[in-house]
């Protein structure tokens, strides 16, 4: 039994067993290291991964040795691959960034349980993302959504809000996982197997009643999880309240993962000779993507807390997401799969120049921004570099991700929805500028409201900050990476449909 | 890493860019000549690297070309660095932060867009060239600049989405990202979709006739450098963009021969001597956009670069009396010549220059034009240039140093103009004579160096043809001068239309250019009031009270659940 023929299992197992022990660990640096550790091993395994099933295909992994369809079968071909690396090292950065961020913002005494509880929201993630089998996504899908509202509720240190914010995203949460499982039931009522790949086969020629319902549930139960306008209204909070680096992490993999699972299902499980696929792709993911797009950005460019603005300007980039999706073409997958990927990376370093501005100032508020380019350069330029690719800037994956999505609206006939998308990235342009326009240009108000910060951050953020930073960049130039990545993985996904290729 | 020295160390656009960046941190009254040193590299810069391609990126499998050095891009990127240099001068001692970063930034990305030599480069300087100047248009800081600014920057953005809509387009059609030649008509004469689009793109920029009017209302409310600077860069980037897409597309012909008329009119009858040279700009523009539609790419070019001298001139020479005294308004200034004749005269050579009189920069440029459009052998055409070019004497020529240094007498006897202007001042008025008298240099840089090798600006037909018209010009404005008809001061008075437009009469001119004025003050009433009502609406619904943006019970977040499963369901059943 070599450690390699176990590698899928790895990154699911390692945080697993890590997340007990930090609970006893000593207060203080122990936890924080302990996690770090942990996360970076996981981003490593999920680097062999990606490389493996890069190079030889999908690789199946029956846990246990039980053999699927029975047993729970992990399955990473390359679209959750990339998912997974998304995932892990999105975790490598925040986690070394979090100690200081978590020193203010969470209760002392709670340390051991936030790094714990952070360690399993990733395996969640993660393990979502690796299985194969339904009823194990919605498994995974708990173990996140259950440390996810632990951790935001960790933000009442701060600000008590975060206790209603963690409450109603509970119930939201689990009226999205409850829907998502009953339309796991629906179908295992018709097809009796419970894994993807049995499951896909035993469907087909099903287009009865309790298939279409059990489409509804799962459509409409991830559609909560991932934030789908007009089911987003515990985002904001949840995002505003939590501390900033649950804020900085979930940003970044929480919605990416949800949107994963509705990619896997659409195309994975269903097909396209469900008529009912067509439909949702015409007359859901299409106007919901572009209601979300437009609403959630009109609502970013008037929020005067900064947090918040991103929260909703999340809500908005999701819209993208779905929109590409429901073109129902290999551009129009690539296109979602690329921003997956790259949202993460600028959503997460948004965030993250936020946390070092609570750090100094103490605060969120746009007003707590004013003049920081004099007191807080490094920062002050990161939250640009990053709101210029959000708005997609050439030479940053924000343009990329716009670029592909263009292109995709283009090649579907979607012209209008090539020109909507350019408009509401100037919407983009309008929330982050009035920001850039403060930190750059406004004197800070004298009033005494708001600490001025006395001096940059500290290295521990800063450098795990500008790694997202650089990332940007890099993945804009290298567009190679994700986006050939992105293109196979689309053209099998397709394959698996049955759509046109 | 020799790949990102290239992309950033070969780009004149990022040096520029970098000197403006860093008069951000450094302390305020070291912003000139750091500006100043800035843009002294980067034309060395520019000087060293000869005509070539540099900076390639590589970007979905397409190789970038960040800097494009050709005659065509040299010339604009040569008189982009003289505009630069001669504003940072002229504004020598500017203390504030905003007004000094977008005086670099902003002719940086002009000049980026400009050496572009791809779509994808060219769309990201054009975006960035939007943002940095619309701080030039707020620097006054007052609600008025904010809202103008705010439609200007509403305005360029629009452009740039078309701009990048059209780039998308017509990569899908060519498969390239290569920015050259592209024609507005295919092969079988049918105007492209996409290169229809980009057009348009181009049309805001350039401030084409009906969408001319962010010129007029962003340029004058800025400050006094600012609206210098305005007044150069986003008109001559576009027509560098036209004159390399769409050489030789005859519609432009027609819509640059309208732009050289229409301004006239509201010249004519405007007050604020700022606000006249807004329109001159169009005028100019309009000259600029007949030449590439003849396909006259010298013509252009040079005459692109003799605007921005000595417009620039003239913006500068009445910068510096409103500086002195305060207003730019026609009936507040006069007899300034007693006390600022340095000033009065530097004036005047901008205004000779730019109603092209013999042994000046507009001369031996606009005679590129003005033969093009004989040679085309079309005749309205060409007469209407030459009515423009007439009237382009009357509004800026003289109406503009007339009413500010003579008429009558104001009484307001301010100082001499400062040093930095007068020396921004007097080498651009230096160089209006010297090239006026002496073109080689200027011709040695057009980019097509066959057409004008045999072109000589002093033969005798063209001094003559030259000389009658602005003779009967002057002649005319001498005998209603003298004959005390020219009433001074008064917005709707106007020389040479007067006597061009003779037998329709002052009455018809006067009804048309006020009927005119008024339908397009209503239009723009109507449109500006829409978007503000727009504008509320949208914040009723969005802003931080909105329906939109509230945190809602958990109950209203479940109906919302409830509700989309419904429809979901009812999707899945009937599909």
């Amino acid at each position: 039994m070599s450690i390699v023929a176990q590698l899928p299992v790895l990154p699911i197992v390692m945080p697993i067993m890590a997340a007990p022990i930090t609970l006893l660990l000593p207060r203080g640096r122990a936890p924080h290291l302990w996690a770090c550790l942990f996360t970076w091993l996981t981003f490593a395994a999920c680097i062999a991964l990606f490389r493996e099933v890069a190079a030889t295909g999908p690789i199946s992994y029956a846990l246990g040795d039980w053999a699927p369809p029975i047993g729970i079968e992990y399955r990473i071909d390359l679209a959750n691959a990339l998912v997974l690396l998304l995932v892990s090292g999105i975790a490598s950065v925040v986690f070394p960034f979090a100690y200081r961020s978590v020193q203010l913002e969470v209760d002392q005494r709670q340390t051991p349980l936030f790094y714990g509880a952070l360690l399993i929201c990733m395996t969640g993630l993660l393990g979502v993302t690796i299985t194969g089998d339904a009823f194990n996504v919605f498994v995974f899908l708990e173990i996140s959504s259950l440390s996810t509202y632990a951790l935001i509720a960790m933000g009442a240190r701060r600000d008590r809000r975060a206790l209603t914010a963690a409450f109603n995203y509970l119930v939201m949460g689990t009226i999205g996982a409850t829907f998502f499982v009953i339309g796991i039931g629906l179908l295992y009522q018709s097809t009796g197997t419970l894994n993807m790949a049995d499951l896909a086969q035993q469907l087909i020629g099903q287009d009865n009643r309790m298939v279409q319902a059990g489409f509804a549930f799962i459509l409409v139960g991830m559609g909560l999880k991932l934030a789908m306008f007009p089911m987003h209204l515990w985002l904001p909070n949840a995002y505003t309240y939590a501390p900033s680096a649950v804020t900085a992490f979930l940003a970044a993999t929480a919605t990416k993962v949800a949107v994963y699972v509705i990619i896997r299902f659409f195309f994975s499980v269903f097909n396209f000779d469900f008529a009912f696929i067509g439909a949702a792709f015409t007359y859901v993911l299409l106007p919901l993507g572009l209601a979300g797009m437009f609403v959630a950005s009109f609502v970013a460019v008037f929020q005067e807390d900064v947090k918040r603005m991103l929260a909703y300007s999340s809500v908005a980039q999701i819209g993208y997401m779905l929109l590409g999706l429901s073109f129902a073409t290999v551009e129009g997958l690539t296109a979602s799969l690329v921003h997956i990927f790259n949202h993460a990376l600028m959503k997460a370093a948004l965030f993250m120049a936020v946390a070092c501005v609570v750090l100094r100032s103490g605060s969120h508020s746009i007003h707590a921004f004013a003049g920081l380019s004099k007191r807080m350069p490094v920062t002050t330029w990161a939250f640009i570099i990053s709101g210029l690719s959000l708005i997609g800037v050439p030479l940053t994956v924000g343009f990329i991700s716009k670029w592909y999505l263009l292109n995709a609206a283009f090649a579907a006939g979607h012209w209008y929805a090539g020109f909507l998308i350019v408009a509401s990235s100037l919407i983009a342009l309008a929330y982050i500028g009035r920001v850039a326009e403060v930190m750059l240009l406004k004197e800070p108000a004298d009033d005494g409201k708001f600490v001025l910060p006395k001096e940059e951050a500290p290295l521990s953020m800063l450098v795990p900050m500008w790694i997202l930073v650089a990332a940007n960049i890099y993945f804009g130039v290298r567009t190679d990476l994700t986006g050939d990545i992105a293109t196979r993985a689309a053209e099998a996904l397709m394959m698996m449909a049955g759509g046109a290729p | 890493m020799t790949g990102a020295l290239d992309l950033f160390i070969n780009n004149p656009a990022v040096i520029l860019t970098v000197g403006a960046l860093m008069c951000l941190a450094i302390p305020r009254h070291l912003a000139s000549p750091i500006l100043l040193i800035a843009t002294a590299i980067s034309a060395v810069k520019l000087y060293t690297l000869g005509l070539g391609n540099y900076g390639a990126v590589s970007l979905f499998g397409e190789t970038l070309t960040t800097v494009r050095l050709d005659p065509l891009s040299r010339i604009f990127a040569v008189v982009f660095h003289i505009a630069a240099a001669l504003n940072i001068i002229y504004a020598w001692g500017q203390r504030d932060r905003a007004q000094n970063f977008a005086t670099l930034a902003y002719p940086a990305a002009a000049l980026g867009g400009v050496l572009a030599g791809d779509m994808i480069t060219l769309f990201f300087w054009w975006e960035m060239a939007a943002i940095t100047s619309v701080f030039l248009v707020w620097a006054p800081g007052t609600r008025v600049t904010y809202l103008s600014g705010m439609r200007y920057l509403s305005i360029q953005i629009l452009s740039g989405v078309l701009l990048l809509g059209g780039i998308v387009l017509t990569f899908r059609e060519t498969g390239t990202l290569d920015f050259n030649f592209i024609g507005l008509r295919d092969d079988n004469g049918a105007i492209k979709f996409s290169a229809l689009v980009m057009f348009l793109a181009f049309g805001i920029k350039s401030a084409f006739p009906l969408l001319h009017n962010w010129v007029q209302d962003a340029y004058p409310k800025s400050t006094i450098t600012g609206a210098i600077i305005l007044s150069i860069f986003t008109t001559k980037l576009a027509v560098y963009s036209l004159a390399r897409a769409f050489p030789g597309t005859i519609e432009l012909v027609y819509i640059g021969a309208v732009m050289t008329i229409f301004p006239i009119f509201f010249a004519l009858i405007e007050n604020d001597l700022r606000k006249v040279l807004t329109y001159s700009i169009n005028n100019q523009v309009g000259f600029m956009v007949v030449a590439i539609g003849f396909g006259a790419i010298n013509g252009a070019a040079g005459y692109a670069f003799g605007n921005i001298i000595f417009e620039g001139l003239l913006f500068m020479a009445l910068g510096a009396a409103m500086y002195r005294t305060g207003t730019s308004k026609a009936t507040e200034l006069g007899g300034l010549y007693k006390t600022m004749p340095l000033t009065m005269g530097l004036c005047i050579v901008g205004a000779l220059s730019i109603s092209a009189f013999p042994g000046t920069l507009g001369f031996v440029t606009k005679g590129l034009i003005i033969d093009a459009a004989g040679e085309a052998h079309m005749f309205w055409i060409w007469l209407t240039l030459l009515f423009a070019s007439a009237g382009v004497l009357e509004h800026a020529g003289i109406k503009i140093p007339y009413f500010t240094f003579f008429a009558h007498d104001s009484g307001k006897r301010p100082k001499e103009a400062p040093i930095g202007m007068m020396i921004a001042m007097g080498a651009s008025a230096a160089m209006c004579l010297g090239l006026g008298f002496f073109p080689e240099p200027l011709y040695a840089l057009m980019p097509d160096q066959a057409a004008i090798a045999g072109y000589h600006p002093y033969s005798a037909y063209h001094i003559v043809e030259q000389l009658q018209l602005l003779l009967w010009a002057v002649l005319a404005f001498a005998v209603l001068i003298l004959l005390k008809w020219y009433p001074a001061e008064v917005p709707s008075t106007n020389l040479d239309t007067d006597w061009f437009w003779r037998i329709p009469g002052r009455e018809l001119l006067g009804w048309v250019t006020g009927a005119s004025r008024a339908t397009w003050i209503a239009l723009w009433g109507i449109f500006s009031g829409r978007v503000q009502a727009l504008m509320e609406r949208i914040y009723a619904v969005h802003g931080p009270e909105g329906q939109m943006a509230r945190s809602w019970p958990i109950g209203f977040m479940a109906l919302w659940t409830a509700i989309l499963l419904g429809l979901v369901l009812f999707l899945s059943f009937l599909a």
